[in-house]
């Protein structure tokens, strides 16, 4: 057979394929992403349900409306606009919540985000061990104090490692303001910090 | 000395450390801290937070990601439905899918059966090669229909029937099943449980072959449990080759991190034994790299052997 499969065709002829109806282009293309967004979602809510309803809802919204994609700006910053846009609508529901738990339940049991700072990190001198302990209490703390756009800001620079303009491509808004919002939530951090840093 | 005072510049430190300043004010800042050792601790502190943040990140785990596009793909064919989609496949997908469709596609199986039972006149299906409803294995795939002309249909189905196995890893056919399952594309669940089971004989070379191989998966949980098999054979050329490239182009920070620790563990004297390549490479990394706490891992390590940070 002359004609390709899912698995040779580049992006944009996967796009161009799953526009045309083609599924099995489309989850070929879900799964070029579809890792990075479930990091986003756990990493944003905490909760691996709440990261399978955004994983689920995103990946549909792109299917029902991928004709409307014009190829004006990346894919990539297309689907992470729906995927931020669905994870900042859950975090605006949890604000109510005074304080939000850092203990995530994972399909391998609970884990606390704060035990993955191992001693290790601390060379094993006490001083900056009791360092370390306390850092992470208050960093715990201040995570959860932060508004739900700082989060998102400092969740996509610092975790996916994203650069503030596409950042603000991504959430409709422009480098200077995403800059802002990163310099507050370190702001947030740093006076929290204030004896250690 | 610049005229940015320590608390502008302490203030400035986070975006610093991330690359976010423009350019005058990152000279700015660089100026000031050339002249402030106040300012200079102030900035590793920060970059202590910085590599403590960097280890709170979650991975999420190959079985959720599998439970994600199994229920994903069953949505899509739903979605699909009504623009065409079989009901033979969602009802196949009922079956294979995930486990929470399954009584739902066995009942669904069980109805059909009834009915063509009541529907069906006895020996319908008793014509030369046709075949009998009981005999369609439940993960039947329908590869091509045609009518035949005669009321009935030609119906080509793609069976796969399973089979149970079981054998020590001593065993070559065991481990051969083992490394097809390592490289499964579709089952990144499969693959990370695979490859763990493999590192336990990484002793045999196809096996490490397939770790190695596994090193570039795209699920960053199976290239970290390839990662943990290699450990013990990192002076091996082709270990420490592939542990070079991990260094460059892993887009995960722990597998940087433990490729750093595997290229530099055990040197006695690091000099001799820490090849240029590898040298070249950290220098590479330093250049570029965005995480704080591997860059910190990286100098530490290029200090350790008298090698400059900086590439020239």
């Amino acid at each position: 057979m002359a004609q390709k499969t899912a698995a040779q065709l580049d992006e944009t002829e996967l796009i161009r394929a799953a526009q045309s109806g083609d599924r099995a282009a489309f989850e070929q293309l879900v799964r070029s992403y579809d890792q990075s967004v479930l990091r986003l979602a756990m990493n944003l809510l905490r909760s691996p349900e709440d990261a399978q309803d955004v994983y689920q809802e995103a990946f549909l919204r792109v299917y029902k409306n991928l004709d409307k994609f014009r190829f004006d700006c990346s894919f990539h910053t297309w689907l992470y606009r729906i995927v931020t846009n669905l994870c900042l609508d859950h975090l605006r529901k949890r604000k109510v919540r005074r304080e939000e738990p850092t203990v995530l339940t994972t399909a391998e049991g609970p884990i606390d985000r704060m035990d993955n700072v191992t001693e290790e990190r601390v060379d094993g001198d006490p001083q900056r061990f009791l360092f370390s302990g306390e850092l992470r209490k208050r960093v715990k703390e201040t995570l959860a104090e932060f508004t739900p756009r700082e989060r998102m800001v400092f969740e996509l620079r610092h975790y996916q490692g994203l650069r503030l303009r596409r950042i603000g491509e991504i959430l409709g808004t422009t480098e200077e303001a995403a800059k802002n919002c990163l310099f507050r939530a370190t702001q947030k951090m740093r006076a929290a910090l204030g004896d250690f840093v | 000395m610049s005229d940015m005072n320590c608390q502008s510049a302490k203030e400035l430190l986070p975006l610093y450390l991330y690359g976010e300043l423009s350019f005058d004010d990152e000279e700015t800042i660089e100026s000031h801290l050339d002249g402030c050792a106040a300012c200079r601790t102030a900035l590793e502190r920060q970059r202590q937070v910085h590599a403590s943040l960097d280890n709170l990140a979650v991975e999420p785990s190959p079985a959720l990601l599998r439970a994600c596009r199994d229920e994903l793909h069953v949505r899509l064919a739903h979605e699909s439905g009504a623009q065409g989609a079989g009901w033979w496949e969602r009802f196949t997908h009922m079956l294979t899918g995930p486990a929470w469709m399954r009584p739902a596609g066995a009942l669904t199986m069980i109805a059909i059966g009834f009915a063509a039972a009541r529907l069906i006149p006895p020996g319908a299906f008793t014509g030369s090669g046709a075949l009998e409803m009981g005999m369609v294995e439940p993960s039947s795939r329908v590869r091509d229909v045609q009518p035949s002309g005669d009321g009935k249909v030609r119906i080509v189905l793609d069976e796969t029937r399973q089979k149970e196995v079981s054998g020590a890893l001593d065993n070559e056919k065991i481990r051969v099943l083992l490394i097809s399952a390592a490289k499964d594309p579709s089952d990144p669940g499969l693959r990370a449980e695979s490859v763990e089971i493999l590192n336990a004989s990484a002793q045999f070379s196809e096996v490490r072959d397939a770790l190695l191989a596994a090193l570039k998966d795209q699920n960053a949980g199976v290239r970290l449990k390839a990662m943990s098999g290699l450990k013990s054979f990192a002076q091996q050329p082709e270990v420490r080759t592939a542990m070079t490239q991990v260094l460059l182009a892993d887009v995960n920070p722990e597998m940087r991190s433990q490729a750093i620790d595997l290229l530099t563990k055990g040197m006695e004297n690091p000099v001799d034994r820490f090849d240029r390549q590898v040298i070249g490479a950290m220098q590479e990394l330093m250049q570029r790299e965005n995480n704080a706490y591997v860059r910190q891992r990286c100098k530490t390590a290029l200090e350790a052997v008298k090698a400059s940070t900086e590439t020239y």
